[in-house]
């Protein structure tokens, strides 16, 4: 198996995963969406509230902000050493106290951790006119994407096969195919067609250029052919802002390799039951 | 107030509703601010360009 990074930042990762099967590759992406965890804000005590909006619609929208999250001081609260009670190991505080006229932001939340901060300080949550007060006292916690899509740590996650383009001897560079691509990736050099150097991963294996091709008179069989290649992947991953996407895809790699463990750990389990 | 995040991919576009407003008050092609504000995806788009305030209408009543 290999990955191979084309581009990577903090926010966007582009790379082709080779040598795998589909169902790995569906688990890498799943392990990433899913089981990845964050932090986001879960429980909402309000103590003043004389906006327009609900106590409810105020408590969604807290919970939507993405937060900067470091896995190494936080664990889940199953995991906690409190036993799941809230403590400063899996449980950020933020207060909130503003008195309008004014546009509460994300900024407005103070964070008793000063590392758990808003990914973005300028996230609006309610317009205040005046006379109108909001005091709240919020608890982020660790949990993952399968609980709920607030702690997804991605946002576009997703593969392809990787396409292959195979032109025959028989094309006779008419361009019908150049034209008809609505990616572009195509391109009349010469006496044949060829693609476009590295815009091969855009295909998106619409195959209008086969079409193309047959509906310019060339015969029973298009002289350019889209396939997929078997055991090749294009991902796509793209992070909120709460971790790098480098680290998700370790945590995602980790997680499958703990899984797999575990799994063998259960199967030995059983067959030592079976030889006593 | 303008969703914090969009609907179907989950990308934090509230951030970007402020400078999008001002903008399209000023009269430019709401296109050209999308792409600057590096907002690619249709869906993201979407909840810029087809979102209506009214908080100012609903504050008198609390």
């Amino acid at each position: 198996m290999e990955i191979e990074i084309s581009s990577l930042d903090d926010t966007l990762a582009r790379f082709t995963l080779s040598g795998t099967s589909p169902a790995f590759a569906n688990a890498f992406r799943r392990a990433m969406i899913g089981e990845v965890p964050t932090l986001a804000i879960e429980n909402v005590r309000i103590y003043d509230n004389t906006s327009a909006f609900f106590d409810e619609m105020l408590a969604h929208r807290l919970g939507l902000i993405p937060i900067k999250t470091d896995l190494s001081t936080y664990s889940t609260k199953e995991k906690c050493s409190c036993g799941g009670a809230g403590c400063p190991g899996c449980m950020v505080t933020f207060t909130l106290s503003v008195e309008g006229p004014k546009t509460v932001l994300s900024s407005d939340l103070i964070p008793q951790d000063p590392h758990a901060t808003p990914v973005y300080d300028n996230i609006p949550i309610v317009k205040l006119t005046k006379g109108q007060k909001l005091v709240i006292e919020a608890h982020a916690i660790l949990n993952t994407g399968r609980e709920h899509a607030k702690w997804q740590p991605t946002l576009v996650c997703g593969f392809k096969n990787h396409p292959v383009v195979s032109i025959s001897e028989a094309c006779d560079a008419c361009g019908m195919c150049v034209d008809e691509c609505p990616r572009g990736i195509l391109a009349v050099k010469g006496k044949k067609v060829e693609v476009v150097d590295g815009k091969l991963p855009e295909c998106s294996m619409c195959k209008l250029c086969e079409r193309a091709c047959l509906a310019s008179g060339i015969g029973d069989e298009s002289a350019i052919t889209i396939t997929a290649e078997a055991d090749r992947y294009i991902f796509v991953v793209e992070s909120d802002g709460s971790l790098p996407v480098k680290e998700i895809m370790d945590r995602a790699l980790q997680y499958i390799r703990d899984q797999a463990d575990e799994l063998e750990r259960q199967l030995g389990e059983i067959a030592g039951d079976e030889k006593k | 107030m303008i969703p914090v995040r969009c609907f179907t991919c989950g990308k934090p576009i509230s951030t970007a509703w402020e400078e999008f407003k001002q903008r399209r008050e000023k009269g430019e092609d709401p296109k050209k601010i999308l792409d600057d504000l590096n907002i690619s995806r249709y869906c993201c788009r979407r909840m810029l360009l087809t979102h209506k305030e009214i908080i100012d209408e609903l504050n008198p009543y609390q």
